[in-house]
């Protein structure tokens, strides 16, 4: 139970997808005009999310991870189909889209005119997918918890596109300089949001029995452990100084096993090396030239 | 004398007239109308001329600031002081005119409080004035209050470079990016502190900043501490300031946040001026009461350990909180703020509630900031629209029906009541 209302309100507040993660900024930028249109599409995202999460946690579960075909036979436990899970996941997305534009036309043609185009590219919000992702790396560990996943981060989601609508309505009256109308001010706007929502940042990882829940190492088995280490370092914010000087000040580890940190180091040092090889041959070849 | 004055005046007078629809003039517009009543009248059209214009508006704000600024300056000294006794062994007992209103303490503070409250008015100024000659508008009073928060929210040893880079932040992309004066969406003074805090974190958190020259002194024999109680009491360490040195603000923590006696003082002031809403105030009040006393049953429930990183501040007393750290300086002068506050009478009261709420939890469980006042007041400063936005469309809503209810209808409303549908739809 304490684990569900973590992850909920850790998913809502702490890792919110626009302001910690900057996902689904696209619909968010764009749907974010009048508060209405902006419930409409938050409320979409939300059943879209809360349903695919835990569809594609099952696929994840049964059909991709490292041994999951074990259940057709033990001759299947050395499969590993974790390569599929993009196609997969943004099929099932996609499915799922479309029935809720059906849904969404039938019931409520006001706001499917509304939303237009934006309700079909829900499909490709990049929130979606990232929930599906996001839940595949942290290693969510029951059905029950996959759908408070997809469910919670569909609520931090709504707020975000809530308050920066309200926003928006209210600055229709300000005098923006011209060249910041329209997106400019919005962008600047999503900025200060985020500073708002930084009170979070940090938040719950100083208890004492609450380990942060994405701090599991064991991690997910897959064949691309680069990618996943990127995304580990990136959520834990292992470069915030914030945060590293309290964990040593707390006693606390910074839920951050060194080998991953490592390995991005080291992945970071070899793109470097890729790109100054990059940059000298295309310095010879102007010489050349 | 007077005639001296006069001719000043006239003379900025006759500047005026000479730069009239010039690219400056509002540069000289601005220092006319601060310094002496203008002299013109309108031209057209009915006015209605009302007393508490935006400059005295502000005006009132910054006179329940002064005593804040002054007790902070003896504060400094005092602190400093205390500070470097703690070191050396003996205990400073206080005593208000003995040790307190010195000159020793004050020129610490005339040396150390007031080049920030020049820094933040002359570099907020210029980026205002700069803005008005641009855009060619009148100068707006709207930074006289902040550069007077900006100063006394910050740590005593903020370098001045820090917070004029700061200033020139919060006052372009806080504020004149949206318009200027009445349109920003954050509080100012808050966009100032937390670009310092999160662009220099090691210069406005930690248990050194506090108190001046101990980041300095740090590592040197003559190391003094300048720990705030919230910073104490966040590491389980224990503090010995009695209710009264918190209630009166006898204690290390930003400059002018400290006194809370004052701060009533000047909310009282603001509250009898109605400058600022008494609805917001009393409801963080409320709200910060609540978390504690949550917090406070956690622990009697004996659901957390005292091994628990939170006990510290879990079992702090719940009115305490309003005493100690910037709680009461937040409450009283940056979440009235009219402009970024929630407008509506009743959304002020969930504003309210909820920046009290916040503080206390941000206070407690984000053991990275056991400040977390300004945070919480920024976030709910996001959230103030959307509060509106719903009160309104309750509002709305009711009216409606009452509509509907009323017997008294003429008999072709349902037309009228249609198109009110439509235009709330």
């Amino acid at each position: 139970m304490l684990e569900h209302v973590e992850l909920f309100f850790r998913s809502i507040f702490i890792d919110n997808m626009i302001f910690a993660t900057f996902l689904g900024m696209c619909s968010y930028l764009a749907v974010s005009k009048k508060v209405t249109t902006a419930v409409g599409l938050g409320a979409a995202v939300i059943f879209v999310l809360a349903v695919t999460v835990p569809l594609n946690w099952l696929l994840d579960q049964y059909l991709l991870r490292d041994g999951a075909l074990t259940w057709l036979g033990p001759e299947y436990a050395d499969y590993n189909l974790s390569f599929l899970s993009f196609i997969l996941f943004i099929a099932t997305i996609a499915t799922m889209v479309q029935l809720v534009e059906i849904v969404v036309e039938k019931f409520s043609p006001a706001l499917y005119n509304s939303l237009g185009i934006f309700l079909p590219l829900i499909a490709v919000n990049c929130a979606i997918l990232g929930g599906s992702l996001f839940m595949q790396s942290r290693d969510i560990q029951s059905l029950g918890l996959a759908f408070n996943y997809g469910l919670s981060s569909g609520i931090g989601w709504f707020l975000a596109i809530l308050a920066i609508a309200a926003i928006r309505e209210k600055i229709r009256y300000s005098n923006v300089p011209p060249p910041l109308r329209g997106l400019g001010i919005t962008f600047i706007i999503t900025g200060l949001m985020g500073i708002g929502f930084q009170s979070f940042g940090g938040m719950l990882t100083g208890g004492d029995d609450a380990a942060p829940a994405e701090g599991t190492t064991a991690g997910v088995p897959t064949n691309n452990e680069d990618a996943t280490a990127e995304t580990k370092v990136f959520l834990t914010r292992d470069d915030d100084p914030i945060s590293k000087e309290n964990a040593a000040k707390l006693g606390t580890t910074a839920s951050e096993p060194a080998n991953l940190s490592e390995n991005a180091k080291q992945e970071t040092e070899i793109t470097k090396d890729l790109f100054n090889k990059e940059k000298e041959v295309s310095y010879h070849e102007a010489i050349n030239k | 004398m007077s005639d001296k004055r006069l001719t000043f005046k006239k003379r900025l007078h006759i500047i005026k007239h000479h730069y009239r629809g010039k690219k400056m003039a509002p540069a000289f517009n601005a220092l006319h109308t601060f310094l002496f009543t203008p002299d013109e009248t309108t031209h057209s059209g009915s006015h209605v001329r009302a007393a508490d214009d935006l400059k005295r508006t502000m005006n009132t704000v910054i006179m329940a600031l002064i005593p804040v600024l002054l007790f902070s300056m003896f504060n400094a000294g005092y602190q400093y002081y205390a500070a470097i006794d703690a070191a050396n062994g003996t205990v400073r007992e206080l005593s208000v005119l003995g040790n307190f209103l010195t000159w020793d303490n004050f020129w610490i503070g005339i040396i150390k409080v007031l080049p920030l409250v020049i820094v933040s008015y002359g570099v907020g100024l210029l980026v205002e004035f700069i803005f008005a000659v641009i855009k060619g508008h009148e100068v707006e009073e709207g930074y006289l209050v902040t550069g007077m928060l900006v100063p006394l929210i910050v740590p005593i040893d903020t370098p001045l470079w820090m917070l004029a880079v700061a200033v020139i932040f919060g006052v372009i992309i806080g504020k004149e990016v949206f318009g200027g004066t009445g349109m920003n969406i954050l509080n100012p003074a808050l966009t100032i502190r937390a670009f310092l805090f999160f662009a220099y974190p090691t210069w406005m958190s930690g248990d050194k900043v506090w108190v001046h020259n101990a980041v300095d002194l740090a590592g040197t024999p003559d190391a003094i501490s300048g720990e705030t109680i919230l910073g104490s009491l966040a590491q389980g360490d224990v503090y010995s300031y009695s209710i009264s040195d918190m209630f009166f603000g006898f204690i290390p923590g930003s400059v002018g946040e400290t006194s809370t006696f004052l701060i009533l003082l000047g909310g009282l002031f603001l509250i009898f001026s109605k400058i600022a809403s008494w609805r917001i105030m009393l409801s963080a009040v409320i709200g910060s009461l609540v978390m504690g006393l949550i917090f406070n049953g956690v622990v009697d429930q004996g659901w957390i350990g005292d091994t628990s990183k939170f006990y510290g501040l879990m079992s702090f007393p719940f009115w305490e909180h309003l005493i100690v750290g910037g709680l009461a300086f937040g409450i009283v002068y940056m979440a009235t703020d009219p402009v970024t506050g929630a407008q509506t009478n009743r959304g002020k009261w969930f504003y309210g509630f909820f920046i009290g709420f916040m503080s206390v939890m941000i206070r407690v469980f984000n053991p990275a900031y056991p400040e977390g006042v300004f945070l919480a007041i920024l976030l709910m400063n996001v959230f103030a629209p959307t509060i509106d936005h719903y009160v309104i469309r309750g509002n709305i809503k009711r009216r409606l029906k009452r509509l509907k209810n009323a017997t008294i209808l003429p008999k072709d409303s349902e037309g009228e009541e249609k198109e009110l549908q439509v235009e709330t739809a």
